[in-house]
């Protein structure tokens, strides 16, 4: 099943019409004194929350510290905004997590 | 009527506490590294660990496509032996693998695309692996119902024939691989789900299960698209992506297609399976997840491609529609590793839509790394800190690229 992503603008619109941002990695890590290897971990190296999402009796998650995703998205096909929200990555919904800009 | 009698393949194994070699994930890569320890390495205290059932994850839901046309030199050599392995294999196995040797056709829609092909070829060609450019006629002869006039949005310039490629039966591998490692002594644990790994001075010492604790002294981490969940158990970051790609099979017709075809442009590779049905994919979707959820968006895409490439597909059916999970690395190289900063750890992932083609090849040599701890000589392409040292593969360039991603 496809989902529906909440635009800051337009409200709850369909998954196609938005493009994937990536996770939010916070602010790009201060060019003073960064190596080449945290430079290349901070672009490349993820830790994707979740875990199995075979279905409802599936036994706990594995994975990393905590089972949501924080990330961007852009409504191109809607208004054009770039917004950030909060992603299962396990069952694939939009989580409300209060507060956020999103 | 004792040929009517159904004989187990191989039989469930009683849980032991305690094995040599464990490996978590029982799909094509698991199984074949299990095998290839036992059968060439004579580690025969070996135990698949799968969550599921064997062939679960993207073992049993790739399009079953086997082929050798990559981009980069390295490349071409791993998947040119991976192709290869399935006429030993089926012999080896004394189980038929049902390989397809029907030949690939990439087609292009531009002059770019064509030189693309053109540098593909001389790849390929330079590495004994064969390749030959076609031009939109001589696409036409080999897949009657292509159309190759101005019409279609994409207009066909060209192709690039690939011969050694062809199809395999997915399933068929899995069984035949789970066949012969047992034969040889592994044990097979089906739903038994890996929830933490235990290490102690900087090694491996065991998995934590649904079904209890494993020791182990060397550990596989083949978990396809949920390896970035499992490295995610000992903290270690991956630069790999796990997106869902879809696939759909129509209902089954009188054989016309006699070869694999495939398109960048129009995001679709097909193929003729032996009951009739044409099986194709690929829509890839864009946001990372574990899911295996189907949408209505991608059969419509999948319809669109596929009829604008061959319009006499017009008015036949979808019967069924399902998808995967790819793990996508930056490079569109795969990572085999054995350097994780944990003594006895061992990773095969980051395959992207590769994964199932090159099942077996991966097993031989992860198996030989994993029983003499010395990485063999075509993996050294394939290290997790080419990442780190701005060494990527040339992969990206490859003709077949179906999708971005983040």
């Amino acid at each position: 099943m496809t989902f529906r992503l909440t635009c800051p603008v337009c409200g709850k619109r369909d998954l196609y019409e938005f493009t994937f941002g990536g996770q939010d990695r916070g602010p790009r890590p201060e060019q003073e004194g960064l190596s080449a290897d945290e430079h290349f971990r901070w672009v490349q190296f993820r830790m994707i929350p979740g875990g199995m999402g075979a279905g409802e009796d599936a036994g706990p998650r594995a994975g990393g510290q905590g089972q949501l995703q924080h990330e961007w998205w852009y409504h191109g096909q809607g208004c054009g905004v770039w917004f950030r929200t909060t992603r299962d990555p396990a069952t694939n919904r939009e989580v409300k997590d209060g507060g956020g800009e999103g | 009527m004792n040929w009517l009698r159904l004989r187990r393949l191989w039989h469930p194994a009683p849980l032991k506490r305690r094995y040599d070699t464990v490996i978590i994930g029982g799909g094509v890569h698991g199984l074949a590294t299990a095998y290839y320890l036992a059968r060439t390495h004579g580690i025969r205290d070996v135990a698949v660990l799968e969550s599921q059932y064997i062939g679960f994850g993207g073992s049993g839901r790739n399009t079953a496509i086997v082929r050798a046309n990559q981009r980069t030199p390295e490349n071409v050599r791993f998947y040119a032996e991976g192709l290869k392995l399935w006429r030993t294999l089926t012999d080896e196995l004394d189980y038929n693998l049902m390989f397809f040797n029907c030949g690939n056709l990439n087609l292009g829609h531009s002059e770019a695309a064509l030189n693309g092909f053109r540098m593909a070829a001389s790849t390929h060609n330079f590495l004994g692996v064969r390749s030959e450019l076609l031009d939109p006629q001589q696409c036409a002869e080999l897949i009657p119902g292509l159309d190759i006039s101005d019409r279609p949005a994409f207009p066909i310039h060209g192709g690039l024939y690939h011969p050694p490629g062809g199809i395999v039966r997915h399933d068929a591998v899995v069984w035949g691989l789970a066949k012969g490692a047992a034969a040889h002594g592994v044990h097979i644990h089906q739903g038994c789900e890996v929830r933490g790994i235990d290490t102690e001075g900087g090694r491996v010492t065991g998995v934590r299960t649904s079904l209890g604790r494993i020791g182990c002294n060397r550990l596989g981490i083949m978990a396809g698209g949920y390896s970035t969940a499992v490295a995610a158990m000992l903290g270690i970051e991956l630069p790999v992506h796990p997106l869902t790609i879809q696939a759909t099979v129509t209902q089954p017709l009188k054989p016309f297609l006699h070869h694999v075809f495939s398109s960048g442009a129009y995001h679709v590779y097909a193929n003729q399976t032996l009951k009739g049905e044409i099986a194709a994919g690929a829509h890839m979707d864009p946001q990372v997840n574990y899911t295996t959820d189907a949408t209505a968006y991608y059969l419509k895409h999948q319809a669109e491609a596929l009829v604008d490439l061959m319009p006499a597909l017009s008015r036949v059916r979808f019967m069924r529609i399902w998808a995967g999970l790819a793990d996508m690395t930056p490079d569109m190289a795969p990572i085999l590793e054995g350097d994780l900063g944990f003594g006895g750890l061992y990773l095969d992932a980051g395959w992207g839509y590769f994964g199932f083609k090159s099942g077996p090849v991966a097993g031989k040599y992860m198996a030989e790394y994993m029983a003499t701890g010395e990485r063999p000589d075509i993996l050294r392409t394939f290290q997790l800190k080419r990442f780190l040292e701005n060494r990527y593969s040339g992969e990206t360039a490859a003709v077949m690229k179906y999708g971005h991603w983040d």
